[in-house]
């Protein structure tokens, strides 16, 4: 037998020679041009980080090319980013415009450092998942293609951060994105009885209905729907194939904004839904991608210097952006869920 | 989760309580053998190592015994 | 194998300057059966609006209860080379820092047992092997083992923590997060492999409040650096900014949430009031030359972050404001066990620790884990006088 438990591989031998040199020994960093990073050490050592952008789902001959790379310009190291990018790291200033063009050559774009664009994160889609209401890597390849100029630029107001999510359970976490693509369905599911009565979980399913619209039907050994309660999040489905909420004609999109992770200036805020619906339009989502190329040139025309999306929403008021932006406000964009007073307007002092 | 060696009591009794059913969460097991539920999870582990057990992740993990249930 | 079908939408997504995910999946098809059916099931998912992709079921490597997840297809008549197509998690080393001899040695077990296909990484962070069959998991389990890696967390379990690039490369990092990631995931082997929670469990690391690894949305256990004492000003460099023709005055001081700056620009020199200073990083991302992080450092402990299913979204929030992160990091694994165990005991099956605490009300988590209340765990206090006294609080 194999051993087990054996934890993961020693960061330590993964890491190139300038990094074990120097490891915490960064005295600043420079962001010298879109996707180039240079790092300085107490030492006066220096380390050039070349940040490419990646498809995320990748063949081990993808892999093999980009250590090619790694090995010819950077001692045989690499490292991924958070957001799937892939960085080039040396200590050797000769080696970065000859690899930047060999990226270039491989068809890899450099960019997503500082004021630009970075990799959407996102989750599998209908590549390997069982409960999305919509592709992640086509639409993410989709909206990259349209948004590609500013992967490349770092001139934007602040970095922009776009996220895709193939359902609510949004294993991509998009709900603190500046920008954030998420599957939505709009119909009830369709209960498949037979399932259920073979002895499924029915009290766990009930359980899993945040708004009490599953009730146990022991008559039928199964459940029942009160359709007007279901908000179509889904988490039955994810529960109980049994629970079928897939619906191609009307699952879809929503387009959520203005949130943010990092503490700097202002706290991390949850995006919120400016578009509760576009349709499913593959392969190319042109909906979709029209919707967020709208927001971001509104934001880049309208955004003073510093603001992420959410603190120039904040600044100039949900109301303007809308107004600002030509998007319909619906009462779709009103929140009726379990938190939803903290949202109301509880002032008289607000614009038009 | 304790790192001595589990109670092969507690493991026999894990074995004959998911004869009787198709599959359960380490915490109803515990509950239903009487036992504390870090030595059955404990109990559980070794048994797994053994191939006696295997783990069901059905929106939330499982055990039951080998073979028992099949894939969908 | 199924008759190679057209894919035209497929093909569609090979344009455009993005790097496209269909070139990769037709690299890997050359060699792979599974690979090259997977263009067809997702060309029909792209005729008919839906995945094709049945709910999960029970897979697993000898002695795990985790890193491997169940997928079939629900058309295995048409795609027999789908009918088990299941993923694999690695665990990645900490901050995806790989020499091309490891990355390629992953990609040779991978070819050799599975379709080929990856994510580098997945959102946890393993890495992440996508299709292979149920008899493969074993022997490719065996290899990876043998090569030095090991499976990362799926079902109720720890998820494969997960972390910043740290002192690796960054100057702001407060702690290192590379090691206490190494050493904790080590710590909590049984933890991540053995799933015997009510739920998953997430823990991420990021060196400061810039939190790179998204800690504060993304997991139930946040550790985010920063420092108890003042950040250090270097009014040369300060002044080499203004030089440069930064407007300190506007995008450093203006923007700083607490107004603890003060710019005098006729000497270019820059002051902080100590007491005023919420430890934000902004003016730190601004002039990193001249303004660096203080010198007692440590990280914030926040708890419950976690996305919309089921009550809404949760950012985490603050246990512990302060915590020396040292190693062996003691007093960080003790409090996770606490805490564990709590959950646990409490926790509803499907409920993340930030619900239940949610539910029961801090009130109670925090006597019953035995952690003192602080102001810094809330933005303000109740609007409400629905107080819950204990007994011994009570005139008797």
């Amino acid at each position: 037998m194999a051993k087990i438990d054996i934890g993961p591989p020693d960061y330590k031998e993964n890491l190139p020679p300038v990094i074990r040199e120097n490891y915490g020994q960064w005295k600043y960093h420079e962001k010298v041009k879109p996707g180039l990073l240079k790092h300085v050490a107490n030492s006066g050592d220096e380390l050039y980080t070349i940040r490419v952008g990646s498809p995320r789902l990748v063949s081990v001959d993808f892999i093999r090319d980009i250590c090619a790379l790694a090995d010819e310009y950077c001692d045989g190291y690499l490292r991924f980013t958070s957001r799937n990018n892939i960085e080039f790291l040396t200590g050797d200033a000769s080696k970065v415009e000859p690899l930047i063009e060999a990226c270039k050559a491989k068809g890899l774009p450099v960019g997503g450092t500082g004021n630009s664009l970075s990799n959407i994160v996102h989750t599998q889609g209908w590549i390997h998942c069982h409960t999305p209401a919509t592709d992640a890597s086509g639409i993410v390849k989709a909206v990259m293609d349209d948004l590609y100029e500013y992967f490349g630029r770092d001139d934007l107001p602040a970095k922009l951060r776009v996220a895709m999510a193939c359902c609510l359970n949004m294993c991509g976490a998009v709900h603190c994105s500046d920008i954030a693509i998420l599957g939505v369905h709009r119909t009830v599911p369709t209960i498949k009885h037979e399932i259920l009565q073979k002895g499924a979980e029915i009290p766990s399913l009930v359980a899993s209905c945040p708004t009490g619209a599953i009730r146990p039907d022991p008559k039928n050994k199964s459940v029942a729907l009160k359709d007007e309660k279901c908000m179509y999040c889904g988490n039955c489905f994810t529960m109980s194939p049994a629970m079928d909420i897939m619906d191609p004609k009307n699952d879809g999109v929503a387009i959520m904004i203005g949130g943010k992770v990092s503490n700097a200036r202002t706290a991390p805020s949850f995006s919120r839904l400016v578009i509760p619906y576009l349709p499913n339009n593959p392969p190319r989502w042109p909906e979709v991608t029209e919707a967020v190329r709208n927001i971001v040139e509104v934001w880049l025309k309208n955004a003073r210097s510093g603001e992420r999306v959410g603190e120039w929403v904040e600044r100039i008021g949900w109301e303007r952006f809308f107004t600002l932006a030509d998007i319909p406000f619906s009462d779709k964009c009103i929140d009726d869920y379990i938190f939803s007073r903290e949202t109301f307007r509880t002032s008289a002092a607000f614009k038009y | 989760m304790s790192k001595e060696p589990a109670d092969p009591k507690i493991k026999e009794k894990v074995l004959a309580y998911l004869e009787t059913v198709e599959k359960a969460k380490s915490k109803d097991i515990a509950k239903a053998i009487g036992e504390v539920k870090s030595d059955v999870d404990n109990a559980i582990k070794e048994l797994a190592i053994e191939d006696k057990i295997e783990y069901l992740y059905i929106t939330t993990t499982f055990v039951a015994l080998k073979g028992k249930v099949g894939a969908p | 194998m199924a008759e190679d079908k057209k894919t035209p939408q497929l093909d569609e997504l090979e344009k455009g300057p993005w790097p496209s995910f269909v070139t990769e999946i037709k690299r890997a098809a050359v060699k792979s059966p599974a690979a090259n059916e997977l263009l067809g099931l997702m060309e029909r998912s792209y005729e008919d609006n839906k995945g094709h992709w049945k709910h999960g079921g029970i897979v697993g490597v000898r002695g795990y209860g985790g890193g491997v997840i169940g997928r079939y297809t629900d058309l295995p008549e048409e795609y027999p080379n789908l009918k088990e197509f299941h993923t694999m998690r690695i665990n990645q080393p900490s901050g995806w820092f790989y020499s091309t001899k490891s990355l390629r040695e992953i990609c040779d077990i991978w070819e050799k047992h599975g379709s080929g296909l990856t994510n580098m990484h997945g959102s946890t962070g393993d890495i992440i092997l996508l299709g292979t069959t149920t008899d493969e998991l074993q022997p490719t389990f065996d290899e990876f083992s043998d090569a030095g890696y090991d499976l990362g967390g799926s079902g109720s379990d720890l998820r494969s923590p997960s972390c910043c690039v740290g002192p690796g490369r960054c100057e702001f990092a407060c702690y290192d997060t590379l090691d206490m990631c190494y050493d904790i995931t080590n710590e909590f082997q049984d933890e991540l492999h053995r799933p015997m929670w009510p739920y998953k469990f997430k823990i991420k690391m990021s060196g400061c409040a810039n939190d790179c690894v998204a800690a504060i949305a993304r997991a139930d256990c946040s550790v985010i650096g920063t420092w108890r004492d003042t950040l250090i000003i270097n009014n040369d460099e300060v002044k080499a900014y203004a030089e440069s023709g930064m407007n300190i005055q506007r995008l450093v001081c203006d923007k700083c949430p607490t107004r603890a700056l003060e710019f005098d620009a006729i000497n270019n020199e820059l002051t902080v009031i100590p007491e005023d200073c919420s430890r934000c990083m902004h003016c730190i991302n601004m002039m990193p030359k001249a303004i660096q992080p203080g010198k007692e450092k440590g990280a914030s402990i926040l708890l419950g972050g976690k996305s919309t299913i089921v009550k809404s979204a949760f950012m985490s929030w603050v246990i512990v404001p302060f915590m020396k992160m040292e190693p062996p990091y003691t007093e960080f694994k003790d409090l996770m066990y606490r805490i564990w165990d709590w959950w646990d005991e409490n926790g509803k099956t499907r409920e993340r620790l930030g619900e239940l605490i949610y539910r029961v009300g801090m009130g109670t988590f925090l006597r019953e884990v035995g952690l003192p209340p602080v102001p810094q765990m809330v933005f303000r206090p109740r609007a409400n006088p629905y107080v819950f006294w204990q007994e011994e609080e009570i005139n008797k």
